[in-house]
This record gives structure tokens, C-alpha cells and sequence, in this order.
């Protein structure tokens, strides 16, 4: 059954801080994430399934799959001095893979491939004691042409068909945005106003309206990350966004979310 | 419609993507670029206009011939992380 819909920034700066950052904004999301975490204990979750946008980590031009299941006994990877490693829920990751086939999504999956920093982020900051297995869901959002937020709804909505009617606890979770332009010109100037928008949109329930984003428009407002947040909102449905934060920064609207199911 | 930030990469750069993909992921590449990099880009398969982008530490130039731009965004953060020129705070 699904217990918890979350969305939850990754941004590395939130990891490994540069001089270059706001160190007061850093640790004011850190304790949006701690809420997360809070509320991960109180859910009582057997698995975690976390949608996140691998950033040409796992994935590179020799190989693009659209969406992803990482269904090996563990998965892994590096980022600076880091070196992360998650057991993986095999038998919901499985029963992801098979169902998610069986209803026309023509999935990759993988048993051996470097999970990207995207997952490990928000899983640093908000996975409850003792840790639980994840099921690591995987969406290309920077090397395009990606997957339209309308697919990426219409995989969510299988996403919470499949999870819902498992015997597990099962928390979803979204990783990234919200507004960045990672080495573009406009990376100073992030678009506030579409993130306030969105998140205005969410606290109503009215998720299912991101489905109707272009991809262009996605890639104009800094939102290429915003599929994994539309994947969630297919399985969230109408439930309404509690915003734990917003923090903008310099280069970064970071958002903390989640949904009341 | 104004052009994308983030494009399809064209195939006439994917040496300059797979070097740089190494660049981000791989510290054995970083080494090799930080110790020679002129034999590193040699090696790598880059046009001298590449070479050139890539040594100038040129975004735009990088972009402008392919590079995906998060591509060239991550390799400077972890180029610099390796050279010790900024100091960073670890959570």
C-alpha cells in the first residue's frame, strides 16, 4: 500500500557546500528534510521507491532508456568523497518491472548500474533509523528527447496502481527541482515565479495540471526535473501538497514537499 | 521558440561528451587530465577547437561545439573540488 508521497530537492550544493552558498538557506532546507525524515518514521515504511532524474551518471549517450527500474540486491555509487549503497526491495522493484511491462510501459531495467546522486541526496537527509530497502525509479530528464510530463503522469498513475496493491509499506518519493539551469547561461537567473505557480497549483490538489506542461516548457523555466515530481503526482492523484519549504537561491528553488494522502 | 537549454547532442560531439562524462565520473581520468591534460584530450579523441574550449575552462565554446551542459557544469565542480581551489563544507 502506498503510506507517503514526498518531493524533495537534491541539489549538491545542499551536500557539499561551496563558499558560494548561503550556508543559513543550506541548513534551513536541511530541516525541511528532517521533517521528512520525521515523518518517515512516524510512516513506518518497509520500502522506499524513489523517483529520481539521473544526472548522465548511470545513464550516458551510449545507451538513453525513458524510464528506468534498478532491480539488482543493491545498488551504489560515488559522488566526491562519498560512497553510498542501498539494499534494493527486490520482490516491489520486481513486481514494478513485470507490472509496469504487462501494462505498456517498455521499461529498462538493471541490475548493475551507479545510482546517481539525485537518489542519494535526499536519502542522506531523510532515511529513518534503522534504514529500509528502495526501489530506485529512474527518468531521463537531461538528455533529451525525454519522456512528456503527460507520460510521466500516465507511469505514476501505473506507479500507484502497482505500489498500492502490494502487501509492503510503500513511501514515494520525487528527487530534484525545483527551477536550476545547470551549466546554461542562465543559471543566475532561475524562473521564482513558475516554481510559486506550481506549488500554489499542488497545495490546491490539483496536481494532474502538470501533466499538462510541455516539455519546452519544462526546459524554458528550469523545470527538465520536474518529471520525477509529475511521475509522484500520478500516484498522489488529488491529494494536496503540505510545502515544508521553498528556499530560492542564488542559482536553485529549493522545494521540500508532501502530499497528503 | 527560443532554442533549448538543454539539446540533443549531436553525434560530431560525442568524443568531447563521452571525455568529459569520464571527467565527472571517473578519478582516474581526472587524473590523467590534471597531470597532462594535453595527452589526456590527445588521447580522448578532441578537435584542437575542443582542446581549446575545454582548456579555457570556455562554457559557452563547450556548449556552442555540443558539450552537454551539465556535462560541462559538473566536470568544473569536481575539477575544482580536486585542485583544492575552493574550500567546501561537507554535510
Amino acid at each position: 500500500m502506498l503510506v507517503g508521497a514526498f518531493a524533495c530537492a537534491h541539489t549538491p550544493q545542499l551536500l557539499i557546500r561551496p563558499e558560494t552558498e548561503d550556508r543559513e538557506l543550506v541548513l534551513r532546507v536541511h530541516a525541511a528534510l528532517g521533517r521528512v525524515k520525521q515523518r518517515l518514521t512516524a510512516l513506518r515504511p518497509d520500502v522506499i521507491a524513489i523517483v529520481a532524474g539521473d544526472h548522465v551518471e548511470g545513464f550516458f549517450l551510449d545507451a538513453v532508456p525513458a524510464l528506468g527500474v534498478y532491480v539488482g540486491a543493491d545498488c551504489a555509487g560515488t559522488f566526491g568523497p562519498y560512497r553510498y549503497r542501498f539494499p534494493i526491495h527486490e520482490p516491489v522493484a520486481r513486481a514494478v518491472v513485470e507490472q509496469g511491462i504487462e501494462r505498456g510501459f517498455d521499461l529498462l531495467y538493471t541490475q548493475e548500474r551507479a545510482l546517481d546522486y539525485a537518489f542519494f541526496v535526499p536519502l542522506h537527509f531523510t532515511m529513518p533509523a534503522p534504514p529500509v530497502p528502495i526501489v530506485p525509479l529512474h527518468v531521463n530528464v537531461y538528455l533529451p528527447p525525454q519522456p512528456t510530463p503527460a507520460r510521466c503522469y500516465q507511469w505514476g498513475q501505473a506507479l500507484g496502481e502497482i505500489l498500492g496493491a502490494r502487501p509492503e509499506r510503500v513511501v514515494l518519493m520525487a528527487s530534484g527541482g525545483m527551477s536550476h539551469f545547470p551549466g546554461t547561461d542562465r543559471y543566475a537567473s532561475p524562473d521564482f515565479e513558475f516554481d510559486r505557480r506550481m506549488l500554489e497549483t499542488l497545495a490546491q490538489g490539483e496536481g494532474r495540471e502538470l501533466a499538462k506542461i510541455t516539455g519546452d516548457e519544462l526546459d524554458k523555466t528550469g523545470n527538465v526535473e520536474l518529471r520525477t515530481w509529475i511521475t509522484v503526482l500520478g500516484a498522489a492523484g488529488p491529494a494536496r501538497a503540505n510545502l515544508y519549504c521553498y528556499e530560492p537561491s542564488w542559482h536553485h528553488g529549493n522545494a521540500v514537499v508532501e502530499w497528503l494522502l | 521558440m527560443t532554442q533549448l537549454h538543454y539539446r540533443f547532442p549531436p553525434a560530431s560531439a560525442y568524443a568531447l561528451n563521452r571525455w568529459l562524462f569520464r571527467l565527472k565520473s571517473d578519478a582516474a581520468a581526472r587524473d590523467q587530465y590534471l597531470r597532462d591534460p594535453d595527452v589526456a584530450m590527445q588521447e580522448a579523441g578532441l578537435s584542437n577547437d575542443e582542446q581549446k574550449a575545454l582548456r579555457a575552462g570556455d562554457r559557452d565554446a563547450l556548449v556552442g561545439l555540443g558539450a552537454h551542459p551539465y556535462l560541462v557544469f559538473m566536470v568544473e565542480l569536481r575539477l575544482r573540488m580536486e585542485r583544492g581551489t575552493a574550500s567546501f563544507e561537507y554535510f
